[in-house]
């Protein structure tokens, strides 16, 4: 039972990151895993800065979406 | 033994797209199912994807699964970052679909069901899935440049240039007419526009949430919102219903073009999180929501098609836009068959984010598969409207006349019988005040869609299905035009800067609001003049936002032209030239038309000659209006030429050895995966 929860819970966080990736939305949980990847010496961003950082460059100079 | 069986299998997915094909081509006096055309869509695009793609793929581009995309060599967590295909796939469908594959096919329904289909299907396997595809490519060996960068880099500073000047063109035109279509589809409507005012509220809500109270939590945001908006469409109903609300919310329509131009210059100068990156993120999420729902509904319902295959209108004497269906067919439906602002679209952040280059040909070929079908969902909801409502509905009132009557006697003109009492019957249904010459095509593809999703879930009732149907439509488009006068913006600055260096700054407000509202002002402007129109606007300005929309596209097969033939590749060129070839032909038939044909209600000038001397106070607007489209017309024209022309110089010059031909590619590196 405990397993069974586990699976379903872990089906679902993988279920959001991928809707997240379609749409187009922040993940800052794989920001960390990244950050901890590749720069493990140095103090990642905060969830709030990491936001504003992520919106500004996202919604930059080029086209997002289509007609 | 699996080569026989795949061999089988795929001849058999061609012989049903033949038989799909021969349906609906050649039956005549029966209606056809809208099953058909699916059959006949699908059957072509799976064929195409599995033949022409990876032919593309393998002898043109020469793909190597071994070697490093960019997502792999600079990951950061952030733009760069390798995505799974079918994710990305996803991702980058979100990005392309929008308005586009939605109104153009209903437009062109008027010349009935088989010309859009065909150039829906045939167009986007030899069209805009190889613009998406090469463009994507492209910018993947170049680690992501924009178009105009490969414009500049590939071809030479002139193409540079005229991408430039079709971007900020198409930008501008495409707003003014995106706007429009809302225009028309919510004026008069107390429903509808408190539906869409709500979302403002709504998205600001959204915004503060994601910054401040609950920082990135976007899907937690996006249901609060999605969940909201259901409500305020409901409430609307309410709205409607009661006498000072639903007067409060009956605006004309230059009152609706002021709002909608004072809202988009506020949302793309108020801070990004505020009220643009909400909306998008609302409007992403409903979009993909109703077209998988509308995709299920026709699957279940398979509405036969009321339309016939081709009308009397092909001759050119169509009152829903002049033009014959050469080139004017072509033209009309640009997204769903093939569009220059996927370019833009496929160059930013899609190629950032593949993980092998071998899954190119799905995300880009296949993205726009998609987006052709869902064109094909919106032929089918036009086709199955009865055409005299169909017509009804969509020719402007300076032809129908005032009332139901005489739309009745008009329609009658051409073959199609309106009965008494339908139109007033089906506006009540909708819960609107009249249906009548809501043309800009939001309105008959909601009641196509209401009929086709109340037909499978009739719970809601017709009236919510329409307004859902018109709310989803308004609310992408209205993203699409602040987030279009935002990236105007930006290139307005990019261009100040060269000539004062504080207008390139692009946090400094004056620059920034200065450059924001010189965009406004550009498609206000003919936003303005399309509202005022008798003709309705959507006859000159769709048109001129086809003409556009394919002027970037023949921009960029020249520069996957060029890239082809500096890879040495030269003698699979034909895969760009082809598309090219015929873009450059139907938009300069087009453009010429349109400025010099001398049938008033189809050339320019000569509806401004038509004009001169009339006693008409709007009349001297009016022609210094079709002027200045006429003017626009020619200059697109001229930048095809000029782009074809620079292009084709650079072709000769590699071929003929004048030039080494030098392709700016990122370096090979092989993959670690």
């Amino acid at each position: 039972m405990q397993a069974r929860l586990l699976w379903a819970r872990e089906g679902l966080t993988r279920a959001l990151r991928v809707l997240r990736q379609v749409v187009g939305a922040p993940d800052y949980e794989r920001y960390l895993e990244h950050h901890a990847r590749c720069h493990a010496g140095t103090e990642p961003l905060g969830r709030h800065a990491f936001y504003a950082d992520f919106v500004s460059w996202r919604f930059g100079p080029g086209p997002t979406r289509c007609c | 033994m699996r080569r026989f069986l795949s061999g089988i299998t795929w001849t058999a997915v061609g012989v049903l797209g033949a038989a799909g094909f021969a349906m609906l081509a050649l039956r005549r006096g029966e209606t056809v199912s809208a099953a058909w055309i699916l059959v006949a869509g699908v059957a072509s695009y799976f064929i195409a994807h599995r033949f022409y793609a990876r032919y593309i793929a393998l002898k043109v581009y020469a793909l190597d699964g071994r070697r490093a995309t960019p997502a792999e060599r600079l990951s950061n967590g952030r733009d760069f970052v390798p995505t799974n295909k079918w994710v990305l796939y996803g991702h980058h469908f979100a990005a392309i679909a929008g308005a586009g594959p939605l109104i153009g096919p209903t437009l062109a329904a008027q010349f009935g069901f088989l010309p859009g289909t065909l150039w829906l299907i045939v167009g986007v396997i030899l069209g805009g899935a190889v613009q998406d595809f090469t463009i994507l490519v492209a910018s993947l060996r170049r680690d992501g440049k924009s178009l105009g960068q490969m414009a500049k880099e590939e071809v030479n500073p002139v193409a540079g240039m005229a991408a430039m000047v079709a971007i900020l063109a198409i930008m501008i035109i495409l707003l003014a007419v995106l706007a429009l279509v809302v225009v028309n589809a919510l004026k008069a409507s107390p429903w509808g526009l408190f539906t869409i005012a709500c979302t403002i509220p709504i998205a600001l809500l959204m915004g503060w949430w994601m910054k401040v109270l609950r920082p990135g939590r976007v899907l937690e945001a996006s249901a609060i919102g999605v969940t909201l908006l259901l409500l305020a469409l409901v409430a609307g109903r309410g709205v409607s219903l009661d006498p000072t609300w639903s007067r409060w919310f009956t605006w004309t329509g230059p009152g609706l073009a002021w709002g909608i131009i004072v809202y988009g210059f506020a949302a793309s100068v108020l801070p990004v999180w505020l009220l643009l990156s909400p909306r998008d993120y609302l409007s992403t999420f409903l979009k993909i929501g109703t077209v998988l729902c509308l995709a299920v509904a026709i699957l279940i319902l398979l509405p036969p098609l009321r339309m016939p295959a081709l009308t009397a209108f092909t001759d050119g004497t169509g009152p829903v836009f002049a033009g014959k269906v050469f080139p004017f067919a072509f033209i009309t439906i640009a997204c769903g068959a093939i569009s220059g602002f996927h370019a833009l679209v496929a160059s930013g952040t899609t190629p950032k984010m593949l993980m092998r280059e071998t899954d190119a040909p799905l995300i880009g070929y296949g993205g726009m598969l998609m987006e052709s079908f869902v064109g094909l969902m919106a032929m089918i909801a036009a086709a199955t409207l009865d055409p005299a409502v169909y017509f009804a509905m969509n020719v402007p009132a300076a032809t129908l006349g005032p009332d139901a009557a005489s739309a009745a006697r008009k329609i009658a003109e051409w073959g199609f019988t309106l009965q008494p009492g339908t139109m007033e019957a089906l506006a009540q249904q909708m819960g609107e005040a009249t249906l009548l010459s809501r043309t800009g095509g939001a309105p008959s593809l909601a009641v196509g869609m209401a009929s086709i999703l109340g037909g499978v879930m009739s719970g809601p009732g017709l009236a919510l299905w329409y307004h859902f149907a018109i709310m989803f439509e308004a609310l992408f488009i209205l993203t699409t035009v602040d987030a279009g006068t935002r990236v105007g913006r930006f290139m307005l600055q990019e261009l100040g800067g060269y000539v004062w260096k504080p207008l390139g700054r692009t946090s400094w407000y004056p620059s920034i609001l200065l450059s924001s509202g010189l965009v406004v002002a550009g498609w206000g402007y003919f936003l303005y003049q399309g509202v005022i129109d008798p003709l309705g606007g959507i006859n000159s300005l769709w048109p001129l936002f086809g003409i556009a929309n394919q002027l970037l596209a023949a921009v960029a097969l020249c520069v996957g032209t060029t890239i082809i033939i500096k890879m040495g590749r030269a003698r699979h060129a034909w895969v760009t030239l082809v598309p090219l070839a015929w873009l450059a032909a139907v938009t300069l038939t087009a453009g010429w038309q349109k400025v010099f044909a001398t049938d008033p209600r189809l050339g320019f000038l000569a509806h401004a000659r038509s004009l001169v001397g009339s006693l008409n106070t709007a009349a001297p607007r009016m022609i210094m209006n079709d002027r200045l489209d006429a003017a626009l017309a020619l200059v697109f024209m001229g930048v095809v030429v000029v782009v074809i022309a620079a292009s084709a110089r650079e072709w000769w010059l590699v071929l003929s050895r004048r030039k080494a031909p030098v392709v700016h590619e990122a370096p090979f590196v092989q993959t670690a995966y």
